[in-house]
Formats: C-alpha cells, structure tokens, sequence
C-alpha cells in the first residue's frame, strides 16, 4: 500500500456516491410505482383454477418436492420401476413459510421451479389454494386415493372435496418428557409449573403451540377469535420473561431433550416415536387437554412439469402396500385405510404404537390444527414473534 | 489517451459487480421498504410507516445488538491482539502453523461451529460446571443467555480480528523497535509509543470486520440465546420467512445499515481516520 494523506475529500467523495446510490434507488422506486404496482400483483384474481389434464400413461421425469426425512429409502425407485417415470426426490421443505417465500415470485410467475409436485401443511394448502397457485387434481387419475383416504380427513375446511390437495402424512403436536427428570408431567398446564423453570421448551411454529396453550386455559382451538389466541400468547410471554421456558425451538428441541438441557417440550409425535426407541428415557405423553392433530399434504402447484406422472404418484402412495413400506419408516399418523393390516403380518411393533395408529379414544380430546384468518393472521403473527424475539 | 482509458476499464469488471449485485438489490430493497400490503397485493405508495414502525417496535433489539455486537468485538480485541502479537514476534518457526491454526475453524461451516458451543456449553458439561463454581452461571445454565450469544459471537469472529492485526504488526519494521529502546524507553513505553500506534490500522481493520457482521448475526442468538436474547438479526429472519413482512423487514434492514454506517463513521472519525489513512508507511 501507498501512503495516503488524510484527505476529508476522499470521504466526502464516498458520501456523495453513498448519496448518489440511495437518490437513484429512490428515483428509480418511483418510476416503477407507476404502473406495474411494482411487479407483484395479487394472484388472488384468477377465479379459474387451473386443472391437472392427464395424458395417456405417465412417463418422462418427474420432480417432488418433500421434507427431510419423510420417505424411506426404496419407495421411490420402487415407484420408477412400477410407472416407468425418472423421478427427482428433492427434500427442499424445511418450514411452510420459507418455502412459500422461496416459491411465491415462481408461482406468481405461473411457475413452479420444475417441480410437479410438493408438500406442504394444512393451512399452507389452504393460504396457496386461495391464492390460485394450485391446480385442481383430475379424479380420473387417483382410484386409489378416492377409495383409500380415510374418512377423517376427506372433509378439511379448506378443501371440502380434497380437489387440491392429499393427505401425506398426518401427525399430533403434545408434550415430549424426560420420564426420569420430569415424571409428572402430564398436561400443558404443567409445563408452566415453576418446579421445571428454564427446562421446558415449546415450538416457535403459532399453530402448534399457541392452540395447545389455549386448552390449557380452557379455550378450543377451533373456534377461537382473536382475543382467545392473545389471551394464550400472553400467557406464553409471561413464561418466557420469568425465564420459564427456556427457549422456543423447531425440532431441534431433540438435542435439548436428550442432553438433559430441557426436561419438557412441546414437540411432534414422528419425532417423539424416532426419540422414544433412541432413548428409553424419552416418552411421549398425550396431554390431558389433548392434542393437536395436522396433516402435511401433496399438492400439484401451477406450472407443474408432468402432472401426469405427479397423479400416478399420489395414487401410488395410497396403495395401502406401498404406503406400509413408508409409514414403517415415517411412524407419523398414515392418511391410508387398511395401513395397519398390511402392517399387522410385517412389522407389529409399528401396527400397534399408538403414536403411529392412533385409536379414536387415544385422540379423543385432540383438536384439528385451526388456521387464524388472513386479516388475524398479520396480528397474531407479530404478537407472537415479538414473544419468540423479546 | 491510453492512460486515462486503462484505469476505467481495471475498473469495470468491480463496478459491474457492485452494480449487479450491491446497486441492483439495493434499489429493490429500497422500493420494497415503502410499500404496504400483505404478500401478493404489495402496492407501492411510499409507506414511510414502514421505518418508523421499524424503530419504535424493535428498538430493543437494536440496542441489545449492538450491546451484544460491542462486547463481542471488545472481547475479540483483547483475545486477538496479544494472539497475533505473539504469533508476529514470538512464535519463530511455529508462525505458519499458528497462522494456520487461527485459520482452520473456517474448514467447518459457521453454523456447524456454532451447534458444537451447544454441545460445549450444554447443562451438565464441565465447563458449566466449572462457570457455576466460579458464580458465573447463574440458574447453572450458560446456554440459553445473553453471555453464550456474546461468547459465541467472539469465538466465530475472533479470526478477523487477529488476521488484520496481525498483518500490520508483521510489517513493522524492527528497528524502529530497537531504535525506541535506544531511547532509553522502557518496554511498555517502546509498546504503547511505537508498536501499538504502528498497528493501529490492523486494529481498526479488525474491529470493523467484527462489529459489522456480529451486528447483523442472527445464528448465534438463534441457537445459543433465548427468547431475551435475540437480536435485530433475528427480527428480520423472523419478518421476512415467519411472518411474510417483506416491507417491514426491508425497512428494518435499512435501518441496520444506517446505524452501522453511522457507527462506523464516527468511529473512524474519531478513533480510526489518522489510523486508517496515516502514517503507515515508512
């Protein structure tokens, strides 16, 4: 390096670019206000939906978009054999809302990333339906599905003939203990018992641990406003100030449980089952209050590649065979009846866990998971990330 | 002719980066910053809402930010100077390897580096042990608080403290040095007149490379903190994947980098400018 005298000039000159930059983004931001309403239009206005047309038998590839974790690992090229379709299996979705904010300039656009299909939550298929980025299944390609799907799930509210979306796996939200540092633990109000202060953790997701809150305080979930969901965000701030909880996790809460850092969590069965044979001290506990029950479904999005093969793929997965072969891997909650027979002779151990087959007593007390409404939703989501960021 | 033209065209290539992906981005971010509405009906209209809502909502967190950012920058310093120091004068033949060592965490990803504190920290290590004997864990935890945010923020940034550091001590010249003791000044004098203000430029280099990132971090806290501890970082992760805020999580970036560059200035201003552009040759 050269020796520089100080020079005010030099700094003066990297203001004034500095300056230049930020007038000319702003000049620029209001050109392009003019018109084109800033290139992000509502996609909300396309009354008709844009529908699946089958072509012949399904070939060609075929890209799905899944979570980690969520398959086994033969079913796919079990499925290219059987089809005769190429598949790329991409685990892309970590959370709905990161995937949306990836996936929402693509299917504005009417496109969706090469993907013919992928997964996405309850009131995430609900949000995307009524944005009309979402194509309307042709039945004529699903037998399976239309005969298989069980009768719980063939109603959802926000799609009450399953025309946009099936079930890929369904699961509950409760309460994961270490038995042996909290046996007593039996309900969410328990978790707010100091006796476990800094040991409990919760889920930073609202559906999932705002609605469980709610049965503590006596409230159900399904038909809360949105002072009910206030009243139980702020029963969870006061936790989290007194230092009650000690931090709000995705499912990384595993890690906390099995070191001992936390002692009660709210967290997800599928995790509790993987958890609970890892570690005998690690149990699922069904709250008194209940539970909540969701389900992650596939959906073909707008600007799918290959729809064709997208249905020969949901329709293959609700062949009660094939889906043993997942769900023995899963251990969610299967959305396919006759699961549990083909299991039965297989793998009685998975045929008869309560977290993987629940009875109708077992979930008796269980709510579905609600979804706040579009205009509450805004509200509620900062009420809770003001509660997540104190 | 052909001197002026060669200049611009060295130029171009770092320009044209700039301008792609600094400018460009910049200019989006800027339109998205002023506009209201919920995702996919987002309208222009010169929402300055935005950024006042920015301040006055999240005011904490810039705060505890910069709290966090400072401390963990004054740490690194006092960690980092006397490191490069030795490995610039005293480590002889082990300077390379030392060099290497200060290096080698950036063979692991940041976020891996940042799991394993986890583990490190976790309730029944020893070093929590060890923190709660001292009085320094209280509630015996050290996760899960604002002193493991800090930690792990010194900890993932220290390298760019000591590597700066550490040029501009290895360019001092030795017998200015020698030349001070001549002087008859003692060692401590020798070591506040000549080598500190010599390496003054590494250590405003070094400062600005930690506080910068460390304000704007949000994995830190994201994994080690709390829900008390989490920083501006966090808030706009939050607004921008959780809640689908994109103009407010545009206008609180905005914001960030306003204060930083404020921050910044001053200090060169004041501590950094007859550092920064001095006299550093000989």
């Amino acid at each position: 390096m050269v020796s520089n005298e100080k020079d005010p000039r030099r700094i003066t000159a990297v203001l004034a670019v500095l300056v230049a930059v930020v007038a000319l983004a702003f000049g620029l931001a209001a050109c392009g206000g003019g018109d084109d309403g800033g290139g992000i239009e509502g996609g909300g206005g396309d009354t008709a939906a844009e529908e699946v047309k089958l072509e012949g038998k399904p070939s060609g590839d075929v890209t799905i978009s899944n979570w980690p974790l969520y398959i086994d690992e033969e079913t796919v090229a079990d499925f290219e054999k059987a089809a005769g379709v190429k598949v790329k299996y991409i685990e892309d979705v970590n959370a709905n809302e990161e995937f949306f904010a990836k996936m929402r300039p693509l299917l504005e656009q009417g496109e969706s990333g090469g993907r013919s299909l992928f997964v996405v939550t309850d009131w995430m298929v609900a949000k995307m339906k009524e944005l009309g980025y979402l194509q309307k299944f042709d039945k004529s390609g699903l037998p399976n599905f239309e005969k298989n799907l069980v009768d719980n799930l063939r109603e959802p509210s926000y799609d009450p003939n399953r025309e946009y979306s099936a079930p890929w796996q369904s699961g509950m939200t409760g309460i994961i203990v270490r038995k042996d540092l909290a046996p007593d633990v039996k309900s969410i109000c328990d978790l707010f018992d100091p006796q476990y202060k800094g040991k409990v953790e919760m889920l930073n997701e609202l559906r999932d641990t705002v609605p469980l809150v709610m049965k503590c305080l006596g409230i159900d979930p399904e038909g809360a406003d949105e002072a009910d969901w206030i009243k139980a965000i702020d029963k969870i701030k006061a936790a989290a100030d007194s230092g009650q909880i000690r931090r709000f996790t995705g499912n990384d809460y595993a890690a906390d449980l099995t070191s001992g850092n936390a002692v009660a969590v709210i967290g997800w069965s599928g995790d509790a089952v993987q958890l609970q044979a890892d570690n005998p001290d690690i149990e699922w506990r069904m709250p008194t209050e209940g539970c909540i029950l969701w389900s992650d479904n596939m959906v073909i999005p707008v600007g799918a590649p290959n729809p064709t093969a997208a249905e020969a793929w949901i329709d293959y997965v609700y062949e009660p065979k094939n889906q043993a072969q997942i769900e023995a891997y899963v251990n969610y909650v299967s959305p396919v009846k006759d699961v549990k027979e083909v299991l039965l002779k297989e793998e009685p151990e998975v045929a008869k866990n309560q977290l993987i087959f629940p009875s109708s007593s077992f979930t008796a007390k269980c709510s579905i998971q609600p979804s706040p409404s579009s205009e509450e939703e805004q509200n509620l989501n900062r009420a809770f990330n003001a509660v997540l960021n104190g | 002719m052909r001197r002026r033209v060669v200049p611009y065209f060295l130029l171009g290539p770092g320009a044209a980066w700039l301008l792609l992906f600094f400018v460009v981005p910049l200019y989006y971010m800027g339109k998205l910053s002023l506009e209201s509405g919920v995702v996919g009906a987002l309208e222009f209209d010169w929402n300055w809402g935005n950024y006042s809502d920015a301040l006055q909502l999240y005011d904490a967190q810039f705060v505890r930010s910069f709290i966090y950012a400072g401390v963990a920058t004054l740490a690194a310093l006092l960690l980092g100077y006397p490191l490069a120091y030795a490995i610039a004068f005293k480590a002889g033949r082990w300077r390379n390897l030392l060099l290497f060592a200060v290096v080698a965490p950036f063979f692991t990803t940041y976020l891996i580096r940042t799991l394993a504190w986890e583990t490190i920290l976790s309730d029944q290590s020893p070093v929590v042990s060890v923190l709660d004997l001292l009085g320094l864990a209280p509630e015996g935890r050290a996760l899960a608080t604002g002193g493991a945010v800090i930690a792990g923020l010194t900890y993932n940034f220290l390298p760019f403290m000591v590597l700066p550091i550490y040029a501009s001590l290895e360019r001092i010249d030795v017998r200015l040095i020698e030349a001070g003791k001549d002087l008859y000044a003692s060692a401590t004098q020798t070591f506040f007149r000549v080598t500190l203000p010599l390496s003054a430029p590494g250590v405003v280099a070094g400062t600005l490379l930690t506080f910068i990132p460390a304000s704007g971090d949000y994995v830190n806290a994201q994994f080690l903190g709390s829900a008390g501890n989490q920083m501006i970082g966090n808030v706009i992760q939050s607004l921008y994947l959780k809640q689908s805020d994109y103009p407010a999580a545009a206008a609180l970036s905005f914001v960030l980098m306003a204060l930083i560059l404020i921050l910044v200035l001053v200090y060169i201003r004041f501590a950094g400018s007859e550092a920064l552009m001095g006299e550093e040759a000989v």
